[in-house]
């Protein structure tokens, strides 16, 4: 026992006092925040904006008309043009136009007419002509109601909606969109955090196994408490890093509290992160965080360590040994969508109670709620079979490490590497 | 008193019979020779000496009690063929942290580390890292890992390998030393003239199986083939006796093979009677390097992968 302790403080302290983790622990949040903007900020710059040519037919556009639907949407916009359409059809993108837009003769303002092409010379994506459709629906229903003679007072009254809105009888502070925020962060967070300890075991073991440590070390400790001691150790090492993070959160909110609402960005996030201390349970969401982010970690990465002892140096090996390791961790990450859209479903559910895909699927869903959305028995039989789960991962991989560990030569397959586990 | 004695030993592989029924004692404060060609299962009987395998059968027993790998680590001190550091821990570190897995009080540890870096002038590289260090520089920390905690029994396999002359003759010091004040020492090598040179006792292992155990000077008579060296202050012509045959001749010196029968004094007899200056008679001994050879040829060089049915 206090030999995996002096392990676990080694592979500790080396990993702690490296650059690289303290370079990480203040980056990976920035990047994290980095890439959530950055792909919102990239979506809306490469958003194709049409620019369309009307050409009428039925003499129902008219110039004032179109320019009161331009108003809305600037980058979006339709013009009509008069020109013939013969010499038209060849010439439309030097004049600046994207397409063309043809309203036939028969159009008529009571049937108008099924469906119409917008003519262009190449392709957009999906939902580029969903803004011309809007802005070409509304003039028509602009139309209608001059012609049915409806006036601007009986317009707003039939473009009167109802907006509905969730109210948790249980938890009156229960806020559907923070939720998924949150469930989304804790999510991608484990599944990052699994993925990259879990390969820092793997090339950790592999790094004792290549320049030859493990001889000497297992002739004065067991195998099982060398690869026990590093796993603990670099779950240590995860585990140092959320808590960082997470004080980090509770200062900045602290300050920015003290300091008062003075206006500016950090006072906006303070809100933010108010809204999410009163509508969450922050214990129970950091409680379980914190218990799924070690038993996901022990249930992955000693499968990693296993995969690890049994590679040499080279890492195209590793890659596609852990590669099913791997599918299990991005599958989850995959079954998570569906299961914030709708937490109660049943696929939630299992994919929140089966060990591999629970650290991440659980953590999506707790935000929405404990005992609420999770009930205490889902979270207690999913609790159980992960620490079940881990409890077989390490006795399977430490089968596999005691004899891959000193193994040089050929990559094993995974069917030898089974077969070493289920040996005497 | 036997430090160690291996009974019976037996490791078969999925596809050889790595060590099959190896038996032998190690007398307490000896150097004992663990020899072999390559692959003859030295490293695994090792291996299972030093509780990094479990023998499938046989028992081992350290100090007369039997062999327990985790309490008994502390007595063994293991310096496998493949030297194996963490390139990039410190070596003062390093060094702490083995002696301390090995069992060590970080207080006791602190103090050996301290001893043997100033013995082997080693003191300036605390804060170093081993991938700073040259190959001969890491040979030195790496027995001196191996030692530090003043183990009973100390294994070292090939422990000279990549030391220039000047160290390796230190470490040679140190091994005589650590013998003297009672340390039993097993050596896997298959370097013969080291082995004469510093071994009492050797045994000799060819695929799994112990093929010669002894001390080397029994070992030699053993295996000596009446071969006498003679130099003469002049070669007679016509040599020709009953009691011996001439294996080989130099400028003044014949190497004869006295036949069955007749005695050196045969030998010197007939010279004398021919009035023949005799200025040395010598036995030749074997050299262990021509036994080895002898004992393992003819075996193939690799050994084949056979299935091995337990």
């Amino acid at each position: 026992m206090n030999k995996i302790l002096l392990i676990i403080q080694r592979e500790f302290l080396t990993r702690v006092r490296k650059r690289t983790f303290i370079i990480g622990t203040i980056l990976f949040p920035l990047l994290y925040l980095g890439l959530i903007f950055g792909t919102g900020y990239i979506a809306d710059k490469t958003r194709e904006d049409l620019n369309i040519a009307l050409i009428d037919g039925s003499g129902l556009f008219n110039e004032d008309l179109i320019k009161s639907v331009n108003g809305n949407d600037t980058l979006n916009t339709i013009h009509l043009v008069a020109a013939g359409t013969e010499k038209f059809n060849e010439n439309f993108d030097s004049l600046g136009y994207d397409g063309y837009l043809l309203i036939p003769e028969n159009f008529k303002w009571q049937s108008g007419v099924d469906s119409l092409s917008v003519n262009t010379k190449k392709s957009f994506g999906m939902g580029a002509l969903k803004p011309i459709e809007k802005k070409l629906n509304l003039l028509w229903s602009k139309i209608k109601h001059d012609s049915l003679g409806i006036d601007a007072a009986k317009e707003a009254v039939l473009n009167k909606t109802i907006s509905l809105k969730l109210n948790n009888e249980k938890n009156k502070n229960a806020d559907a969109g923070i939720a998924t925020v949150v469930g989304y962060v804790s999510g991608f967070l484990m599944y990052f955090i699994l993925l990259l300890y879990g390969s820092q075991v793997m090339m950790g073991v592999t790094e004792e196994k290549t320049s030859r440590i493990a001889e000497v070390v297992v002739s004065s400790v067991k195998p099982f408490q060398l690869m026990i001691g590093k796993i603990i150790g670099i779950g240590m090492v995860a585990l140092t890093q959320f808590l960082i993070w997470i004080a980090c959160i509770f200062i900045i909110y602290n300050i920015g509290k003290t300091t008062g609402h003075q206006g500016g960005g950090a006072s906006g996030m303070v809100g933010q992160i108010q809204s999410v201390f009163t509508s969450l349970n922050i214990p129970v969401v950091v409680g379980c965080f914190i218990f799924y982010l070690l038993a996901g970690f022990f249930f992955y990465s000693s499968l990693y360590a296993a995969i690890g002892s049994a590679i040499n140096e080279d890492m195209r090996e590793a890659q596609s040994l852990s590669f099913p390791i791997t599918m299990l961790i991005i599958f989850s990450i995959a079954l998570m969508t569906p299961a914030i859209a709708n937490p109660g479903s049943s696929l939630a559910v299992w994919a929140s109670i089966i060990p591999f895909s629970s650290p991440i699927v659980m953590m999506a869903r707790i935000p929405f709620g404990v005992p609420n959305t999770v009930p205490w028995w889902q979270l207690g039989l999913s609790m159980a079979l992960l620490i079940a789960g881990f409890m077989f991962t390490t006795w399977f991989a430490a089968r596999i490490y005691r004899t891959g560990i000193l193994m040089y030569g050929k990559k094993p397959s995974w069917k030898e590497m089974i077969k070493w586990a289920f040996r005497k | 008193m036997n430090i160690l004695e291996v009974h019976n030993l037996k490791k078969y592989f999925a596809t050889q019979k790595a060590v099959d029924d190896i038996s032998m004692n190690i007398e307490q404060g000896s150097i004992f020779g663990l020899l072999g060609p390559n692959g003859a299962g030295k490293t695994t009987l090792i291996r299972m000496i030093t509780g990094i395998f479990y023998p499938d059968s046989g028992n081992i027993l350290l100090k007369g009690k039997k062999f327990d790998a985790e309490n008994d680590a502390k007595y063994i001190g293991y310096m496998p063929e493949e030297r194996g550091l963490y390139k990039k821990m410190k070596i003062g570190e390093q060094a702490l942290y083995l002696a301390r897995l090995k069992g060590l009080s970080k207080n006791d540890a602190m103090l050996k580390i301290k001893y043997w870096f100033k013995r082997l002038e080693m003191e300036s590289w605390w804060n170093k890292k081993v991938e700073d260090l040259s190959k001969g520089m890491g040979q030195k920390l790496q027995f001196v890992i191996t030692v530090l905690h003043e183990p009973d029994l100390i294994i070292l396999d090939e422990p000279f390998s990549g030391l220039d002359p000047i160290n390796a003759n230190l470490i040679k010091d140190e091994i005589y030393r650590l013998a003297q004040n009672g340390t039993t020492i097993i050596f896997s090598t298959h370097r013969m003239e080291q082995v004469e040179e510093i071994c009492n006792k050797i045994v000799l292992v060819n695929k799994g199986q112990k093929i010669l155990d002894g001390t080397v000077e029994d070992v030699k008579q053993n295996f000596k083939e009446n071969l006498f060296s003679i130099q003469l202050e002049a070669i007679p012509d016509n040599i020709n006796s009953h009691a011996f045959e001439i294996i080989n001749t130099k400028k003044e010196e014949l190497v004869v093979k006295i036949n069955e029968g007749f005695k050196p004094n045969d030998v010197l007899g007939y010279f004398i009677n021919r009035s023949t200056g005799i200025v040395s008679f010598e036995e030749i001994l074997p050299s262990l390097n021509d036994i080895f050879i002898k004992l393992v040829e003819g075996t193939p060089t690799a050994r084949q992968f056979e299935k091995a049915t337990s």
